[in-house]
């Protein structure tokens, strides 16, 4: 049941990618209301499929990063007015349920973890703040290409269909602003667990390492742009330079850690 | 009588030709008096830049050789007849689907463009007096028809001049552009409207006049904004978010020297440079910085040819609604009042038939109530048979189009009210 949900949901993606993505290859824009239509439909299909999941292992943390990608894609493309953020965003969040499903939903060994209360609010808003640095990232890496047209003055798809680069701009900084709250929240939640129900904490874990170096890049990315009032190119580029090395060093660990279940 | 369309047009006259034949609105109403003294029953003049129209319901001649003679007159120095070569006439139906075409912006010199809708308003208001039932609700129907083109296609959308891409090309830096500020250099023609264009969206103007200053005066205290001179511009390029240069200068103004420096206290914060000028009023230099974004009127003609483009690509579904529309209008306007038309004309018959009948029997007292019951059905038959073809001709008329003509002749023939 979990897995043929997750299926829909990943149908249900795809769509939406193709009709986001449709503009670019010479057709025309699909309407808007099926352009969101499909991705709430997805969205819906999905939350029933995380609410039965136990969050423990690789394919259950990619499900939910997906699922808070998605919702944070169509806040962000009510609050942009446009269907921009899912050129990317639909992309990545159909990979990562295509990742989750081909790594197993199962919870695999540490299935208790799955029940604790602590364990799953960790999961749930680290996974909150991962999506808020990705959405970070989509806003930069748009906000670079719309530079970039404008700067060349090339007034094609990217011109018409990207959204303004304050807006961009606006988006970036509100992604990282609100993601780091919320990853520190779950890192911190992480900590404690490991503290008190699994067996005192471990610094040299892969996950705790990944955890503490993703939540310094994070932190690095808000100082840079609130207190030395970066923006602009310079901020997007920080951003886009800092999310890259999260998943350069997550897939490092991963490649470097036994068990291709477990998240890390 | 019929509707009849005659004018001229950017496709059929040239600017130099146009331009004489355009009327002001004090002189539409003598224009449609001449005209309707030659026999039109309604006229409505609309007169643009683009065109000059007058739209009358009239027979063929004489009012449309009033109106060839109305604008030869205004061509002095032309051949008699010259006139002629710049116009066109569309009659009837093809009169109708002209005007809604028109003010849908499909017979526009820009396809699409909405200013030609309240043009159309304008004119029907100025010719109300004139116009008669018909051409009011031509006009009525013709805004109606622009609007629906408007909302149910792309025809109108995107930007289709190079002031209104400038505000485009601004929005994609800024997003909205209210509370934004603006600095125009220049005072001219293209200057004001692209001021106007920008003091729409809510940009805050700050106007620059090398030569006239009156001139940037009286344009900003109209937007709402204030007016300086040059040598107090160079330092707004430090604080200003768009700067829009349209001056008649023969070399750049707007020079690394005189505002490089400047812009590098801006700390990042994006800069819109629209130079409209020609010759270039900017050094292309300029844009070599950083969050300078600087488009020349290539740049800018090439932002609105796109949206042209895509209009374009929108007619077949605008000229759907024309048509539809027309079929409505055509129809309205075949049967108009042709059914109590003609049950006037047999109640005023029958009323006739009843007296005389009356009068005819108190002389012939001496009939049977048979022989009266008789007479009483022949009168009643001939009349029948008297009125059969008018009414088949005015039903047949009605369903082909031309019901409105016939209408007339009837109520001319038989002393009958138009109605209200």
């Amino acid at each position: 049941m979990i897995v043929t949900l997750h299926l829909v949901a990943l149908a249900l993606y795809a769509f939406a990618t193709a009709l986001a993505l449709a503009p670019f290859m010479g057709f025309r824009p699909a309407p808007r209301a099926l352009t969101i239509a499909l991705p709430c439909g997805g969205a819906a299909v999905h939350v029933v499929a995380v609410s039965q999941l136990t969050l423990v292992g690789l394919g259950p943390a990619l499900s939910m990063l997906a699922l808070c990608l998605v919702l944070l894609q169509l806040a962000s493309e009510r609050l942009l007015r446009g269907s921009a953020v899912s050129f990317f965003a639909g992309p990545l969040a159909t990979g990562l349920v295509g990742l989750a499903i081909l790594s197993g939903l199962a919870p695999g060994a540490e299935v208790a973890a799955g029940r604790n209360a602590w364990f799953v609010l960790h999961v749930a808003l680290s996974a909150l703040g991962l999506a808020l640095m990705a959405l970070a990232f989509i806003a930069a890496a748009l906000y670079l290409l719309q530079f970039r047209e404008l700067k060349a003055r090339r007034f094609g798809q990217v011109f018409q269909l990207f959204p303004p680069l304050e807006r961009l701009d606006q988006l970036n900084r509100f992604a990282l602003v609100a993601g780091f709250p919320a990853l520190t929240l779950g890192v911190l939640l992480a900590l404690g667990y490991g503290a008190r129900f699994s067996g005192g904490l471990q610094v040299a874990k892969a996950q705790v390492v990944w955890g503490i170096f993703t939540w310094v890049v994070l932190g690095w990315a808000v100082w840079v742009r609130v207190v030395r009032h970066w923006a602009g190119r310079r901020a997007a580029l920080a951003s886009i330079a800092g999310f890259a090395a999260v998943i350069l060093v997550y897939v490092a660990l991963k490649l470097t850690q036994p068990g291709a279940e477990r998240f890390l | 009588m019929g509707i009849k369309v005659l004018g001229v047009n950017h496709r059929t006259a040239p600017l130099d030709v146009r331009e004489r034949f355009v009327h002001g609105p004090h002189e539409v109403p003598g224009a449609l008096a001449r005209v309707m003294a030659a026999g039109a029953s309604g006229g409505v003049l609309l007169s643009t830049c683009n065109r000059t129209e007058f739209y009358l319901v009239a027979d063929d001649e004489p009012a449309l050789e009033t109106v060839w003679s109305l604008l030869g007159e205004r061509l002095a120095g032309a051949p008699p007849g010259g006139v002629r070569e710049y116009g066109y006439i569309a009659r009837d139906r093809d009169a109708v689907r002209h005007l809604y075409r028109v003010s849908s912006g499909l017979d526009s010199m820009i396809l699409g463009e909405s200013q030609i809708q309240g043009q159309v308003r304008e004119a029907w208001e100025a010719s109300r007096a004139q116009a008669g039932p018909v051409l009011h609700r031509l006009f009525q129907t013709a805004l109606h028809v622009g609007s629906r083109v408007r909302t149910e296609t792309g025809l109108g959308m995107g930007t289709a001049s190079a002031a209104s891409a400038g505000v485009a090309v601004a929005g994609k830096i800024f997003g909205d552009l209210a509370g934004r500020s603006a600095l125009i250099l220049g005072a001219g023609d293209m200057a004001e409207l692209a001021a106007t264009c920008l003091s729409n969206e809510g940009v805050q103007i700050t106007l620059v006049a090398n030569r006239t200053q009156e001139r940037a005066r009286a344009i900003a205290e109209r937007l709402g904004g204030r007016a300086v001179s040059l040598e107090e511009a160079w330092p707004q390029f430090a604080t200003t978010d768009i700067a829009l240069c349209s001056t008649a200068a023969p070399h750049a103004v707007v020079t690394w020297e005189r505002v490089g420096a400047v812009i590098g206290t801006r700390r990042g914060r994006p800069l819109c440079i629209l130079d409209l000028a020609v010759p270039r009023d900017v050094d292309p230099a300029i844009a070599q910085l950083e969050n300078v974004f600087l488009y020349d009127v290539d740049d800018l003609q090439t932002v609105a040819a796109q949206a042209t483009a895509r209009r374009r690509d929108e007619i077949p579904a605008a000229e759907r609604i024309v048509e539809e529309e027309t079929d409505l209008f055509w129809a309205w306007y075949g049967g108009l009042g042709v059914v109590p038309a003609i049950k006037e004309l047999r109640a005023r018959m029958d009323n006739l038939r009843t007296a005389e009948l009356e009068r005819a029997l108190r002389q012939l007292s001496h009939l049977s109530p048979e022989d009266r019951a008789r007479v009483e059905q022949f009168s009643q038959s001939l009349l029948n048979k008297f009125l059969h073809q008018p009414t088949v001709a005015l039903k047949a008329a009605a369903e082909e189009g031309h019901g409105y003509g016939l209408l007339e002749a009837l109520r001319r023939l038989f002393g009958m009210e138009p109605p209200a």
